[in-house]
């Protein structure tokens, strides 16, 4: 098959079409400390300037080989964010992260307010998209992130006291739930009006590491249904640690694809996955491999993932922000030679 | 003064009520114990410290997550407040097994896993510093030599903050060589723990304290081999 275009690679594979190879990038987070020096877009700043933004998104695709580009920035903070969240500094080589929870009083004053796209940093995210598609939309496409339903209502209310009340309190997780689903669609929805070709939902808090698949089934699942139905576009899902037991939950929800770490069993969820039209993305271990790795594990977890059939072949998680460039241009090598003719 | 079975029946309904994070059925089993002569220490370790074993081993089966053990420990919880000032008031000072500090490292928020392995630990009759969370590398160190604890537990979860796990273990086994270290969090592996120089993994809280307790007989073997 002759070569594609990068943006014909990738939309080809998301709507089940052939491909010439794998298309090979991240659809998380790649704040890494390698990339903003190569580019010379530092965080904090490429957490708030949507020029350092856009030229640290750019990076992935010039320094790491990575096929498409991230949008609105580099950590999942954003919906808690513009709700009020107080965020922890981001430092060169830390993201921002939620400092205290508005909501651990009481939910009985939250509400989805009308300004909430005026809030926080979306305004920032507005000229991040209007830069990537100026620079390199005719080229690569471009995808936005934020933090799911789930785990921006765990942030409102605190996680723990969110988890008790799974069992204590269920009408106040629905309540909540309501709020944050609002929330989650409007921003997925802002992102299609500015440009964004799929969107991500990353949803930490309710995988199996903290959350029972069971409440997963009761409270996750049917409100990430109705999120994926009322959004413009393609959605994809990810959730982090081991997510064997929810996969086929993850794929019912109506997204195109979902995303998972190395804990999870490629090859099975591929299976699942394909049987229900669901893309995968994945596998490298990102805190083991991309990380504290060498180059060699890097390149041999890539073809792994590859013989196990991953959709898109991408970090398992967020990019650790001192992972070293020598590792991560490792999954692009290993998907060359992969799809290397032979001879 | 209650009969062995009734005893026996008290301790059964202890557990039973820990394991189903039954908070009401702990609180009327425990003033049950103490209104009956049962001893509170007896009921503390039999009954509810029993229990949270049994939930430690469903956690490590996959039968119980995060929220299981959150409602288990309110639950344990709650029959402490009750029957430790019975023990205190009885005069009995339990001999505690060993010691720990615990916290999460400088930069980092997470907190439920280290509360988690806390809970575990005073159940099993350690005695627990809890440094919180966010915790700077020279507090883990004043807090070392201020209780010369046996073991000192540091948990990340953000590969940011476990890079400053090593300097962290340097500076302690610097000071007291004997201290052992344990390394808890989702990024930690077996490979992280013996790259830092730490001592031990606590790869959840069900299996914390064993790892806790092999350490410790790891040190005493030592010793005595000297």
């Amino acid at each position: 098959m002759a070569q594609m275009t990068l943006r014909e690679r990738f939309w080809n594979r998301f709507t089940g079409k052939d491909v010439d190879m794998t298309p090979v990038g991240s659809t998380t987070t790649y704040g890494v400390v390698d990339l903003m020096k190569k580019c010379g877009h530092e965080r904090p700043l490429a957490d708030r300037d949507p020029v350092a933004m856009t030229e640290l998104g750019i990076a992935g695709h010039k320094y790491a080989g990575f096929e498409w580009v991230k949008a609105m920035g580099w950590d999942i903070t954003i919906l808690s964010e513009a709700f009020g969240c107080e965020l922890g500094p981001a430092q060169i080589d830390i993201q921002h992260f939620i400092k205290c929870h508005p909501y651990a009083e009481g939910i009985e004053k939250l509400e989805f307010p009308s300004d909430f796209l005026e809030r926080g940093r979306f305004s920032v995210y507005k000229e991040n998209y209007r830069l990537l598609k100026e620079k390199v939309g005719n080229k690569l496409i471009i995808f936005g992130h934020t933090e799911g339903a789930f785990t921006c209502a765990a942030n409102l209310v605190g996680v723990e006291q969110f988890m008790r009340w799974c069992f204590k309190e269920p009408g106040k997780v629905e309540k909540t739930l309501e709020v944050t689903k609002e929330a989650a669609i409007a921003a997925a929805n802002f992102a299609f009006d500015n440009g964004t070709d799929y969107f991500l939902f990353g949803e930490p808090t309710a995988g199996p590491a903290l959350l029972s698949p069971r409440f997963f089934k009761k409270f996750v699942e049917p409100v990430e249904k109705e999120i994926v139905s009322r959004i413009k576009g393609p959605v994809v899902i990810h959730i982090c640690g081991n997510t064997d037991p929810i996969i086929e939950m993850m794929c019912d929800t109506g997204v195109v694809g979902i995303s998972i770490e190395e804990k999870t069993d490629m090859k099975k969820a591929v299976e699942i996955a394909h049987e229900k039209g669901v893309k995968v993305f994945g596998n490298v271990a990102t805190a083991t491999t991309l990380f504290q790795g060498t180059p060699e594990e890097a390149y041999k977890e890539s073809i792994q993932a590859l013989e196990n059939g991953t959709d898109f072949l991408c970090p398992g998680c967020g990019i650790a922000p001192r992972s070293p460039l020598e590792n991560i241009v490792q999954l692009k090598k290993a998907r060359d030679d992969y799809f290397r003719p032979a001879g | 003064m209650a009969s062995e079975d009734r005893t026996q029946e008290i301790m059964n309904e202890l557990r039973n009520a820990v394991v189903n994070y039954d908070e009401d059925k702990v609180v009327e089993w425990s003033n049950i114990a103490i209104d009956e002569g049962v001893d509170p220490f007896v009921a503390t370790i039999d009954g509810l410290a029993d229990g949270m074993i049994e939930v430690g081993d469903l956690y490590n089966k996959k039968e119980y997550f995060v929220p299981e053990l959150l409602m288990c420990s309110d639950a344990l919880y709650a029959g402490l407040d009750i029957l430790k000032p019975a023990i205190e008031a009885s005069g009995r000072k339990p001999e505690a097994k060993g010691s720990i500090v615990l916290g999460v490292v400088e930069g980092d928020v997470h907190d439920i896993g280290k509360n988690l392995i806390k809970m575990m630990f005073e159940v099993a009759g350690w005695t627990v510093y809890d440094l919180g969370k966010d915790v700077p590398l020279e507090k883990f160190l004043e807090e070392q030599l201020r209780t010369d604890c046996d073991i000192v537990g540091l948990s990340a979860l953000m590969t940011t903050s476990m890079v400053s796990m090593p300097e962290i273990i340097k500076k302690l086994k610097e000071k007291n060589p004997n201290v052992r270290i344990m390394l808890g969090g989702a990024p930690i592996t077996p490979e992280v723990v013996e790259k830092y120089g730490a001592d031990g993994f606590a790869q959840s809280a069900g299996t914390a304290v064993d790892e806790a307790i092999r350490l410790i007989k790891m040190l005493k073997e030592e010793e005595m081999g000297k």
